[in-house]
């Protein structure tokens, strides 16, 4: 179902022309009342009048995270900090957080880009959307929220963990929508299993996924666990929150807002533009945001583009799930490893489940990596040497997908920590 | 007949105590253990008088557990018997897959426990030669 006809089936050219004239305006915009974007310009010796097509976007200045934490709290502000009405920030796990200020349009818009999200996996006011990203400075929760209620579905505002009153909330009121990580949403499915509820019986239909990168076997094990469809949804606090992009019915590429949020694919090296179809770094404009926007963010994800019309009958450009970060990716003896990737190889071994963890360390002069997979009931065999087959076949598997060797480790079940957020893969004890 | 679990561990202090406590936790003795391991892993065996309940709890306490039928036999504490039972089984063409025994009484008696892929004619086989086989309350 499709929530803005109007814009989500607009006809590219048309498109285009919307996207040039929110780019003049934004650039003229940012030029007159931020001061660390007009010192950027100037600096590259680029003028607001430079800026007439879509295309000009390549002559603006790129923004990096660092960036936007040097100008912590409000130094991007490009309005007075009166006409805020709301701020929510990134995690700040590694640092100043990032601060993402909205005043009421942005909120408007914001509203009405998760409606679309939302109505990718036909969500009506009929609905019961059990929200389980965090409410608070995180975007997820409140986001979803919007979308849910600009829609006039029934969204209960469960916020994350407390995995009891999850399932006993989903049983009690037929929630039939489902936001989370990933993993939080396997970890529902293995305490409901525990508590002996089948989520076969329950009423759920279609989840919304994000805020961490899964792999489509990941996708095959939720829907499997929770007879569910599942769907990927992409966003990030730099930008919006989510509501950046979203995957239809179709599961076929992540749907970009295109007439709020531009997107390039750059060489992250050459910080060259990269054609239709080659994988590299996301790079996103925020088209029509007021209290925070941001030109030409370097988002750190790894995807591609495809601009052909989807059979949905949408017309906007769309991403492939994310398939690793320039600053997830491991370098390995020399070996660019994404973490996603071990994930996919793991899952495609027969009974291995999604619970594992990297662990990343130096020996000398060389780097080893250990994968640790958690022992279930389905790979366990009272043979010492089938153990030893199993451990051997996750490794040549790992081999020839990713090139380098790596040692799996065969762990007790439920000896991986859980998380009832963003999971933590990797650890890496490299000292560097 | 007979069931023996074998239990998933990692190879480090205190992993095999976290078992024994669950099962003595819930009141379940262990008549057999043996236990084997390969760098970093091992797979412990229990022998234990509730078979069913001992599976149960330590399902519910997150092991990876799985449950399979042996033989156990008795054979008298001299020179030979355990090659007189062995003789047996090869004859018959039954591989044993993993076996451990212990004396029960000095000079009398010694329990052998056998793994064995074909597990009803190995249990017919010792039983046609007059090699007694203990049963489930005898445990």
């Amino acid at each position: 179902m499709i929530w803005n006809d109007h814009y989500e089936t607009m006809e590219r050219d048309r498109l285009k022309q919307v996207q040039s004239r929110s780019l003049r305006e934004l650039v003229e915009r940012v030029y007159k009342k931020v001061p660390f974007y007009r010192r950027k310009m100037d600096e590259q010796g680029v003028k607001p009048s430079d800026i007439n097509q879509i295309i000009d976007i390549v002559k603006l200045p790129f923004t990096t995270k660092q960036e936007m934490r040097d100008v912590y709290p409000f130094k991007l502000l490009a309005v007075d900090l009166s006409d805020i009405v709301e701020i929510h920030t990134s995690s700040g796990t590694t640092g100043k957080p990032v601060v993402d200020a909205y005043t009421l349009r942005d909120i408007d818009t914001w509203s009405e880009v998760m409606a679309r999200t939302l109505s990718m996996g036909d969500v009506t006011r009929q609905d019961i959307v059990q929200n389980a990203y965090g409410y608070g400075l995180f975007t997820g929760g409140l986001g979803v929220h919007y979308g849910a209620r600009r829609i006039g579905a029934n969204v209960i505002p469960i916020s994350g963990g407390n995995t009891k009153r999850q399932l006993m909330i989903m049983q009690d009121f037929r929630s039939n929508v489902l936001t989370c990580t990933p993993s939080y949403s396997l970890y529902l499915a293995e305490a409901a299993l525990e508590e002996g509820i089948d989520f076969s019986k329950l009423p759920l239909r279609v989840g919304f996924f994000g805020a961490e990168p899964w792999s489509e076997g990941m996708r095959k094990e939720i829907e499997a666990k929770l007879h569910l469809k599942a769907l990927d949804i992409f966003g990030l606090t730099e930008i919006i929150g989510p509501g950046v992009a979203q995957e239809c019915m179709c599961q076929d590429g992540l749907h970009i807002f295109e007439d709020h949020f531009y997107p390039e694919i750059i060489d992250p090296e050459t910080e060259r533009l990269l054609p239709e179809g080659e994988k590299g770094e996301l790079v996103l404009t925020t088209l029509t945001k007021e209290g925070t926007p941001v030109l030409r963010y370097r988002t750190r994800d790894i995807t591609y583009l495809n601009y052909k019309t989807c059979r949905c009958g949408r017309t906007s450009v769309r991403m492939n799930r994310i398939l690793g970060r320039t600053d997830d990716m491991l370098i390995i003896r020399g070996v660019n490893v994404f973490p996603s990737q071990i994930e996919e190889v793991l899952l495609q071994v027969e009974g291995v489940e999604p619970h594992y963890q990297l662990l990343i360390d130096r020996k000398g002069q060389l780097d080893s990596i250990e994968i640790q997979v958690e022992m279930i009931e389905k790979l366990f065999s009272d043979e010492i040497k089938m153990l030893e087959k199993t451990e051997k076949k996750i490794e040549n598997a790992l081999y020839s997908s990713l090139g380098v060797h790596s040692k799996v480790k065969l762990v007790e079940p439920k000896s991986i920590p859980r998380s009832e957020g963003k999971a933590r893969r990797v650890i890496d004890k490299r000292q560097v | 007949m007979r069931y023996q679990l074998s239990i998933f561990m990692e190879n480090r202090p205190g992993k095999l105590e976290a078992i024994t406590k669950i099962l003595a936790q819930n009141n379940i003795n262990i008549r057999g253990i043996s236990l084997a391991s390969a760098g970093e892993f091992g797979v412990v065996k229990i022998i234990a008088n509730e078979s069913d309940r001992a599976y149960e709890v330590l399902k519910k306490a997150h092991f990876a557990v799985s449950k399979r039928e042996i033989v156990i036999a008795l054979i008298n504490d001299t020179p030979g018997s355990l090659h007189d039972l062995l003789k047996n089984l090869s004859s018959n063409n039954i591989n044993v897959e993993d076996c451990y025994g212990i004396v029960l009484e000095e000079g009398e008696k010694a329990a052998i426990v056998l793994e064995v892929e074909k597990f009803p004619e190995a249990e017919r086989v010792l039983k046609a030669n007059n090699i007694t086989v203990m049963s489930d309350t005898e445990i």
